[in-house]
């Protein structure tokens, strides 16, 4: 173990995904932070530290959005901090989390991620469009879409991979998103739907994108001491990491992303995985994007670079598969409230791990799961690896 | 919690706000150079690092592995290869634009990374990643020092 104390994960919540909820930023991060703290039965007060992960402020459209969201996080008159690393944040949030509890600091730690897309309107696409370099991208009108497209074809062209290989993505993370409760685009779809869906980005269409949402999800963290008093049951964080590539996106394999496999290599060494097919038994990788799926795969070394795509045809990563990958829906079926979305994904190897994911249980009895996410400007990894 | 499917959310009691900030960028030590090559000679710039030895376009004042100065600048004409690219069929509120836009990453021969521009004298059925493309500059005196200086890039003559 890297850290002093071995740490623990007591407690989830999530709110609904939704494009449009009328509860604000803070009263979102409040109902999954209540929900987290009434599955590991503690109150407030017994929460030490809080860190919340919010992605860009222009979303909610306030300014120093981590100080508005703080009440609704729980952070009344305690240590707090806000932390962002764009898509990323989610994962990076519970990395943060495990810092504050790990060092021996605080026994507690509440980690809280909210996203409220919808008060950027007509819609978020318009925040996107300053997060690129000024002088070299921004005069080009560059969208986020077409930077994925430009990606998206780079993998596709190394690898020598077809559009219908990347569709799978989609058709399997929206029909177990049918399973969620939360979900805001579960459905059963076809390979043919995705298509024939709009052309926005060749090779992008409409259904390879998961959907802008609303949304918060929690986590309650504790150390060993004080897990083991409150449940039986804790998961274990046994391995964190987290990345980034150069802030040049011109300077980057497009084809490989080489961040995740740094921040998967950390987590991996620091929980003792050797060989990470084998040893996961469960994982949520980050998709916001079908074809980040079978990209992140690669990068977290549980697929060889370009055979994602067979694994997926395969039906191995199916819920009932021998890797199931996004047994939760994903970001394609769940939604993608940017930070809350990867949040969301280490609440569901939680559930997962501690056999309460309901309709969405994998098989077996899985022991080891992995959540990734991945962010700022498509450049930066966060791993974490949890243990039941 | 709200669980209806609301599709507009000015059907809730909102109130609507704006975040009006303007900004004045400047290009920098690195950037000057790069944009002033391409006004004044419609040459493309990188830099290279001499500790190490890697060329970077667009150029730098540092070399973010060596964390050194970088002090070479090196000339890489206005020729590149298309490493990947994409054909824009909407605009950002998702309407369906007259003609589609063609965008790619054009990498150039001894420099690492490269930039992001416009495709144009090409349909977009005939781009292919690997594609030798060149840099079509704007007229002289149309140029402000922005990467909108070269209008796009075009198939190799
Ligand atoms: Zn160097």
């Amino acid at each position: 173990m890297v850290g002093k104390k071995r740490v623990a994960v007591i407690g989830a919540g999530m709110t609904l995904f939704r494009r449009n909820l009328k509860e604000t930023g803070k009263e979102l991060a409040w109902h999954a932070s209540k929900m987290a703290l009434d599955q590991a039965g503690l109150e407030l007060n017994d929460m030490q530290s809080v860190v919340m992960g919010t992605a860009p402020d222009a979303f909610d459209g306030v300014h120093m959005k981590g100080e508005y969201l703080a009440d609704g996080a729980g952070a009344w008159r305690k240590p707090y901090s806000r932390v962002f690393v764009g898509g990323g944040t989610g994962v990076f949030a519970i990395d943060a989390g495990w810092w504050h509890v790990a060092s021996g600091q605080f026994d507690t730690c509440l980690v809280v991620a909210e996203e409220k897309m919808s008060s950027c309107y007509p819609h978020p696409a318009y925040a996107f469009t300053t997060i690129f370099d000024p002088i070299y991208s921004r005069p080009l009108g560059v969208t986020l879409i077409w930077i994925f497209a430009l990606e998206m074809h780079r993998y596709m062209h190394r690898h020598g991979i077809k559009k219908e290989e990347i569709a799978l993505v989609s058709v399997k993370n929206k029909r177990n998103a049918l399973d969620h409760p939360c979900a805001q685009l579960g459905a059963n779809i076809t390979v043919e739907d995705v298509l024939n869906s709009e052309i926005m980005c060749w090779p992008v269409q409409r259904l390879d994108i998961s959907p802008t949402s609303d949304g918060a999800a929690a986590l309650v963290l504790a150390s060993e001491d004080v897990a083991k008093k409150l449940t039986d049951n804790p998961v274990w964080i046994d391995g964190t990491g987290w990345c980034i590539d150069t802030t040049f996106w011109t300077n980057r394999d497009l084809y490989y992303p080489r961040y995740v496999q740094c921040a998967a290599q950390m987590a991996y060494k620091m929980a003792g995985i050797k060989n990470p097919p084998k040893e996961i038994d469960v994982a949520e990788v980050y998709d916001p994007f079908d074809y980040k799926e079978l990209h992140h795969m690669e990068g977290l070394m549980l697929a060889r670079k370009g055979q994602a795509p067979k694994l997926t045809a395969d039906g191995v990563t199916q819920r009932d598969g021998d890797l199931p990958i996004n047994p939760s829906g994903g970001l394609l079926g769940v939604g993608n409230p940017i930070a809350a979305a990867g949040l969301m994904k280490c609440c569901e190897i939680f559930w997962q791990l501690r056999g309460e994911a309901g309709k969405r249980q994998v098989k077996g009895d899985p022991r080891t799961g992995l959540a990734q996410a991945w962010g700022d400007l498509m450049q930066y990894g966060s791993v974490v690896i949890m243990r039941s | 919690m709200a669980t209806e499917k609301i599709t507009d959310i000015r059907h809730m009691l909102h109130w609507p706000g704006h975040m009006e900030t303007d900004y004045i960028y400047t290009q920098g030590i690195a950037g000057e150079k790069f944009f002033s090559e391409i006004k004044e000679n419609e040459k493309i710039y990188g830099g290279r690092c001499n500790h190490c030895g890697q060329v970077f376009v667009p150029p730098r004042l540092y070399c973010e592995r060596c964390f050194r100065k970088i002090a070479e600048w090196r000339n890489l004409g206005s020729k590149g290869v298309v490493y990947t690219f994409t054909v824009v069929y909407i605009d950002i509120d998702g309407a369906k634009l007259d003609e589609p836009i063609m965008y790619a990453l054009i990498t150039f021969d001894g420099a690492e990374g490269g930039l992001i521009h416009r495709l144009g004298e090409i349909k977009p059925h005939e781009v292919q990643i690997g594609m030798p493309v060149e840099a079509v500059f704007r007229p002289q005196a149309e140029r402000t020092g922005s990467i909108n200086d070269i209008r796009y890039f075009k198939p190799q003559s």
